[in-house]
């Protein structure tokens, strides 16, 4: 068999792989000893095939003692276990695993016994699994039996995908105490790459955490299904995508591995059955920064992702922030009907949202939503009163945001204008403007925005502004007084605008001239000025004691 | 409809007078003998000859109709004719033919048959010329063709060869063809370089033939000019010669002149003296200012004796001394006046730094203008020279000779050294940079010199300075010289000996060593030293020993000093400063960097509206009072101070800056001694970890100092002490914000929060805890707050922003030509235009071209056949002459044979 020759070859080499790595890594002590065991390992391999009689199979059983051997050598155990690889995959291909027909009693009780000392040795391995360092290996390992398996043990069915096997396998990785970077091994090199891998995975997820045997460990399970679903990014769009197989592809065309949507109702029924979990906020944030990109796509029934993400809403702070882009996901595509939307939306202008980290993903968000020019003109002017209410404390990304949104809403409800322009008419209004001033119409605790009174107030935040430290920023609020001669401003321009960024620029910039310096030398910096001088002190010098 | 020919023939007739009434005999009889008759009969062949081609309906060419739509043309806007005659075919083509029979048949003629030896000297057939002339221009002539020569090897260009001559008299056979080089005109046979080649010629020709046809006058012309006209080469000549001769003129011209000058120059001695007695200080005299000989040297030349000149000498010389004292430059100004001109020059500055502040870009003179004004400016502030000893505060100090920067002084006694500031529009940079080096130096050396005059020659000589007390370092051993530092270790290296306190008086001396106009490569050094001083207050104030900050001021102060010669290093050293502070540590700033961050406040403007320096500075302050969620009290103590110093930025401009705000809310929020039960204000409210509300039990109330700004282990009563000095600043800051903001717009807005931040300060629950001082204050700027607040309620008043010209509708109105012209084309795209106009001139050069080929082919063919023609008959008559001999002699032959034969028969018989 040239497929066996070259695998051989293959573990020659990695053989050597390993011997040669260890005495680097051991003591010069115990190599001998090591070796010893190692050598031993090789020939008691060599044996079982060496003639063609099954009488050196108990090598087998004394190699799956090694590997078993917990308290020596890992590397030992290791390496029987590559070599118990090699001995099964050559044993299951040649079909010593199954009963065959005129097989005699003598080679039925091989067979069986074979078959027990394979179970054994998945025991094994799947013991090692879990473990840090070898896990990756040991991974490679299982998925290459799993495929041994998928390919010679049909038990006599056209396409039998060795789901036992896999669940076991699921089941070490989703233990929270399971090394992540096999976790991470196993989503990225099978998961998201075989098709056949993905849906089984999906499956298995889904069943476990929805097993009530396993209710108390469900919760630790959590965050390493989150893990590996996360992992899983690219949604087969088309059948004709799903064509790679880990294990022999069924023949059968009409099988479940190659119809779409079994595959998407697998990865629905698996993160429905993350959903339901309870989550703290952290995997509840994530899930909620993944949902319109890699979650929604998978449902068949997106109807479904509404319960979590009207919790979520609701749950306020940033957690509502992510997830409207979910729920507007769902009012656009599936036709949600969210009852006081803008109400709430309303709600999340709080004090953090200019300082929030989501700020540029809600301005994108918040522009979809008041895009609608049929929106009431006293909604749209509470949303502008309240964040230029909210720029006077905002930090200068949060205002740069602010300002040329403003602007395009005002071009878009020329109704909203009064705000910046309010001419008081007539004779009595005015003389009440001179003799009580006024106050600001706007009420800030108000909840609702169609009764916040918005509209019979002027922004003189934005007026405020105008006079901001920052030169850029003062520009832009100038736009506000400006004639309203561009047609709208790209929101995107300014969105991603923070200290950093705006200190770069700055300072990237070169002195191509030289700077303008004070005229006057101040006579005094930090100490008092002298009483006869005739200067005043400056603030820092009266509010701080320099000694 | 027009008459009948007929009818028109006979009413022609009559207008010209040729039928009439019929004369009487006497009329006639006088006529004869006046001679009237034939005068009459001239002009009667003319009119004749009018009439006659008038109605030749072939003789001219009209168009049959006029253009097919009137009114898309404009031709008779411009008076031309629309319908009529168009040109005259008859008269064109004789032209045509006439001048085809004088080229081209000369030419056809000549053909194969003439050759010869052309004279090509110059001159050589003009008599007007003298030998010597005429020898010189064939050389020269010859000298250009051979310069001309492109190849050597040009089988075509034969010239080389020369004419054969002889006593200067042509060899060739004097022809008729055979014309002077010069009279191109007639010249036929030609050598292609020097005269028009066949195509040249016949695009002359077309010319003339085009100019035909535009109608008669253009042929009378023709007929009118002159046979030889002169050539481009004459022209040229001509105007050489008469430039050459403008140019003689005017040099006989100036030698006149100049004779003149000279005569004038030999009197003037006497004039002088005749001017000196008259008055004591005469004007310089214009004519010796005039003239362009030195009237001493004219003297000399003219052979005065030599006692005489050097009296002259000595008296001219005094005459110069007394000349420079008897002229004062300028009038000494009187104390008000200084006062004045000071007052107005500081004016100007503020006017320029309100228009920085609004933004208002600078014109690139205005920019070079305060550049010298400030270097102007330094002057003032360093004044060396005074002051010195009305400061004894400085000397106990140990700084006592640094440069005293007190200005006012400076400002009234350094005035006087000052370039009056009127003429500073007209002076140029460069001058105002020598007069400041020149004042700079000055003012160091004055100064110097004022307590060691060997300052410069022995500076290692030990001097001793008794007057001044310590001026030589705290421990009297400060060092005169230092090696300039360039860098900051090598100042660390140079200032290791030095003690802190002898710092200024080093920087002072490392300053005069080293000013830029000792030596050349000074300036550079001293603009590293500058950057190096930079990093040293970083430095200093990072030290866990504080220094004292009368000296961190000091050299702030010198870096200021010197930032005015140096502002684009400094300046980068305050931005390298910065990105290291952005890059390293934005939310953890070190004393080092509050220190540089004050620094750069004061050596810079902070009013402008952007400053390469300043906008950078402030936002790394605003950067943390914004960004770091505070967690120990030092941290609230760093974003004190940056509040502090933010609002000292804006104490002229009163910018908003939205942080500050925030901060003040979050720290007074967080100090209180009780947890408001609702947050008023829209900031983000972070509570540190550990709480830090005030439990009460100070003493006394102290101001904040640096070192409250390192995270230290305090002790119980420190910690509350420091509470209450950051809740005390914090509510000073409220209060110098509220003054700082006063009359913007959103007051209300802004500060209604912070007062009830504050009221919530000053219920029951919180007084109790805090510091009688600390009450009073609040209480003061809540007090002030409701008040301010009050007041801006009052002045509150809706935005008006939009009172703008509303906006025009954009037209699409076509634009409209006037004085339209239907044959032009008004292309927008200029390029495109051109391109058809050399396309359309083309086309017509190229029909004209082929047309005259044509003609030529025509005429030639014509003349060929007339030639063969007249040819054919010369042929036949003398064929036939030759006939008629032969028949006439053989009929003699035959009648001499009949005769015989007749005489003959006769015989026979």
């Amino acid at each position: 068999m040239p497929g066996i020759v070259s695998k051989t070859g293959h573990s020659v080499k990695r053989k050597r792989d390993t011997t040669e790595k260890r005495p680097s890594k051991r003591a010069r002590s115990e190599s001998s000893d090591d070796e010893d065991t190692q050598a031993e390992i090789l020939l008691l391999e060599n044996e079982i095939f060496e003639s063609n009689s099954k009488k050196n199979y108990n090598n087998i059983a004394k190699l799956i003692q090694i590997l078993n051997n917990d308290g020596d050598d890992a590397d030992d155990s290791f390496l029987a276990a590559i070599s118990l690889c090699r001995v099964f995959t050559k044993l299951i291909a040649a079909g010593e695993l199954e009963r065959k027909q005129g097989n005699s009693e003598k080679d039925a009780v091989v067979m069986r016994w074979l078959k027990e000392r394979y179970a054994q040795y998945k025991e094994g391995l799947l013991g090692l699994l879990g473990q840090e360092g070898v896990g990756v290996p040991v991974l490679t390992l299982c998925m290459k039996l799993l495929k041994t398996e998928g390919q010679y043990l049909l038990n006599g069915q056209d396409y039998n995908f060795p789901v036992g096997f896999l669940t076991e396998i699921v089941q070490i990785l989703l233990d929270a105490e399971c090394d992540t970077a096999v976790r991470e091994d196993f989503s990225r090199k099978w998961v998201e790459e075989y098709d056949d891998i993905r849906y089984y995975t999906f499956q298995i997820i889904a069943e476990t955490l929805q097993d009530d045997d396993m209710q108390d460990m469900r919760e630790g399970m959590l965050g390493s299904a989150l893990d590996i679903l996360t992992a899983v990014e690219s949604v087969p769009e088309s059948k004709d995508e799903l064509e790679d197989f880990h294990v022999e592809a069924p023949k059968k065309k009409n099988h479940a591995l190659y119809s779409l949507t079994q595959h998407k109702k697998r990865a629905q029924e698996a993160w429905l059955a993350v959903m339901k979990l309870q989550m703290n906020k952290e995997q509840r944030k994530t899930m909620l920064g993944l949902i319109t990109d890699s979650i929604a796509p998978w449902f068949v029934k997106p109807e479904l992702l509404m319960d979590f993400l009207t919790d979520s809403y609701n749950a306020g702070g940033s957690t509502s922030l992510l997830s409207l882009s979910g729920v507007f996901y769902l009012i656009q595509e599936k036709n949600l009907d969210y009852p006081s939307f803008y109400k709430k939306l309303y709600s999340l202008l709080d004090s953090g949202i200019l300082h929030s980290k989501h700020r540029s993903r809600f301005f994108r968000l918040l522009d979809t939503f008041l895009a609608s020019s049929h929106l009431p003109a006293v909604l749209v002017a509470s949303f502008i009163k309240r964040l230029s209410r909210l720029t006077l404390n905002a930090p200068p990304g949060g205002i740069v945001a602010v300002v040329p949104w403003i602007y395009n809403l005002l071009k878009k409800h020329p109704t909203c204008t009064f705000m910046i322009h309010r001419e008081t008419r007539t004779a009595e209004g005015k003389k009440i403007l001179e003799d009580e001033g006024m106050d600001d119409p706007f009420d800030m605790e108000e909840e609702d925005p169609m009764e916040t009174n918005a509209i019979e107030s002027s922004l003189w935040e934005i007026a405020l502004l105008q006079s901001h430290y920052h030169p850029n920023v003062a520009t832009l609020a100038k736009i506000i007084s400006e004639q309203f001669t561009k047609q709208s401003y790209n929101m995107e321009d300014f969105l991603d605008l923070a200290y950093g960024s705006l200190l770069e620029t700055e300072l990237g910039k070169d002195v191509k001239k030289a700077p303008i310096v004070e005229y006057e030398i101040p006579k005094k910096i930090f100490m008092k000025q002298d009483a006869e001088s005739g200067f005043e002190d400056t603030l820092l010098v009266k509010l701080w004691e320099f000694k | 409809m027009p008459p009948s020919q007929l009818k028109r023939l006979k009413a022609s007739l009559r207008e010209q007078g040729i039928v009439g009434p019929q004369k009487s005999k006497k009329q006639k009889k006088q006529n004869a003998q006046n001679g009237v008759n034939n005068e009459k009969r001239v002009q009667r062949n003319v009119a004749l000859t009018g009439i006659r081609e008038q109605f030749n309906p072939f003789e001219v060419k009209t168009s049959a109709r006029g253009p097919k739509f009137d009114v898309t043309s404009n031709k008779t806007i411009s008076g031309r004719v629309t319908k009529g005659v168009k040109g005259r075919p008859g008269v064109t083509k004789g032209l045509g033919e006439e001048n085809r029979r004088k080229t081209l048949l000369v030419e056809m003629q000549r053909r194969n048959k003439v050759g010869g030896i052309l004279d090509k000297r110059f001159g050589e057939n003009d008599p007007s010329m003298a030998p010597e002339d005429k020898m010189m221009e064939r050389f020269t002539q010859e000298k250009l063709r051979r310069h001309k020569t492109s190849s050597a090897f040009d089988l075509e260009d034969d010239e080389e060869a020369g004419e054969l001559t002889h006593m200067g008299q042509s060899l060739s056979l004097d022809g008729p063809n055979i014309q002077d080089d010069f009279d191109d005109e007639g010249l036929e046979l030609s050598d292609a370089e020097d005269h028009p080649s066949d195509e040249e010629r016949q695009r002359k020709r077309r010319r003339s033939g085009g100019s035909d046809d535009s109608g008669p006058e253009g042929s009378k012309d023709e007929e009118d000019r002159p046979e030889r006209k002169k050539s481009k080469q004459e022209v040229m000549k001509e105007l050489i010669a008469k430039s050459k001769m403008h140019k003689y003129e005017r040099q006989a011209a100036k030698d006149d002149d100049e004779d003149l000058r000279e005569e004038l120059d030999k009197e003037m001695p006497n004039l002088h003296e005749l001017l000196r007695g008259i008055a004591p200080r005469p004007a310089p005299a214009p004519l010796a200012a005039a003239s362009g000989m030195n009237p001493d040297r004219a003297a000399l030349l003219s052979g005065t004796d030599k006692i005489k000149f050097d009296k002259e000498y000595d008296l001219r010389l005094r005459q110069m001394a007394q000349d420079k004292r008897s002229a004062p430059t300028e009038r000494t100004k009187t104390e008000d006046e200084k006062m004045e001109e000071e007052a107005r020059k500081l004016q100007e500055l503020e006017a320029k730094r309100l228009r920085r502040m609004q933004g208002a870009p600078e014109s690139s003179d205005e920019e070079e203008e305060p550049a010298a004004a400030e270097e102007d400016e330094e002057e003032d502030d360093f004044g060396f020279g005074s002051g010195i000893k009305t400061r004894p505060t400085m000397a106990e100090l140990g700084i006592d000779d640094e440069d005293d920067f007190i200005i006012d002084d400076d400002l009234v006694a350094s005035g006087s050294e000052l370039e009056p500031s009127d003429d500073e529009d007209s002076e140029s940079e460069n001058e105002a940079d020598d007069g400041e080096d020149a004042e700079f130096l000055k003012g160091l050396l004055t100064e110097e010199e004022a307590k060691r005059p060997e300052f410069l020659t022995g500076a290692n000589a030990p001097i001793q300075e008794t007057p001044l007390p310590a001026n030589n370092g705290v421990n009297g051993d400060l060092a005169y010289t230092f090696k300039c530092p360039e860098s900051h270790e090598e100042l660390l290296d140079v200032m290791k000996k030095v003690d802190i306190l002898d710092f200024p008086l080093a920087i002072q001396r490392i300053r005069a060593l080293y000013h830029p106009k000792l030596k050349s490569e000074n300036k550079a050094k001293l603009g590293h030293f500058a950057v190096s001083l930079v990093d040293h207050i970083s430095y200093l104030a990072n030290q866990p020993k504080q220094s004292p900050f009368s000296i961190l001021e000091t050299i702030i102060r010198h870096i200021h000093s010197l930032a005015k010669t140096y502002p684009a290093e400094i300046a980068n050293a305050f931005r390298r400063h910065l990105e290291e502070i952005h890059n390293s540590r934005a939310l953890a700033p070190t004393p080092g960097d509050l220190v540089l961050l004050t620094a750069v406040g004061s050596i810079f403007p902070t009013s402008d509206h952007f400053h390469q320096v300043v906008t950078p500075a402030i936002l790394t302050m605003t950067r943390y009072i914004g960004q770091k969620i505070p967690q120990e009290l030092s941290d609230y103590a760093i974003g004190a101070y940056l509040s502090i110093l933010c609002l000292q930025y804006q104490r002229l401009s009163k910018r908003y800056i939205p942080e500050l705000v925030s901060f003040i809310q979050n720290t007074l929020c967080v100090l209180a001694p009780t947890k408001p039960t609702k947050i008023s204000g829209d900031f983000p409210y972070h509570e540190p970890k550990t709480n830090i509300r005030i439990v009460g039990g100070t003493k006394a109330t102290r101001k904040l100092s640096l070192s409250d700004c390192i995270s230290t282990d305090r002790s119980e009563a420190q910690t509350e002490a420091l509470k209450i000095a950051i809740l005390d600043t914090t509510v000073q800051i409220l209060d110098a914000a509220a003054d700082t903001w006063t009359g913007k717009p959103a007051f209300v807005e802004v500060f209604e929060p912070t007062q009830k931040t504050l009221q919530h300060l000053a219920t029951r629950n919180n007084r109790s805890k805090l510091h009688a001082d600390v009450q009073a204050k609040i209480t003061k700027v809540s007090q002030k707050l409701e008040r301010l607040l009050k007041h801006a309620h009052l002045a509150c008043r809706p935005l008006e922003l939009h009172h703008h010209k509303p906006l025009a509708i954009k037209t699409s109105i076509p634009k409209f030509e006037d004085s339209y012209n239907p044959d032009k084309h008004y292309d927008p795209d200029r390029e495109r235009a051109e391109a058809s106009k050399l396309k359309a001139e083309h086309k017509r050069e190229r029909k004209g071209a082929m047309r005259e080929l044509r003609k030529d082919a025509n005429f030639i063919a014509r003349e060929s056949l007339r030639e063969k023609k007249e040819r054919d008959a010369a042929y036949e008559k003398k064929y036939k002459r030759l006939v008629a001999e032969i028949q006439g002699e053989e009929g003699r032959e035959a009648k001499e044979y009949e005769r015989e034969k007749e005489w003959r028969k006769k015989g026979k018989k």
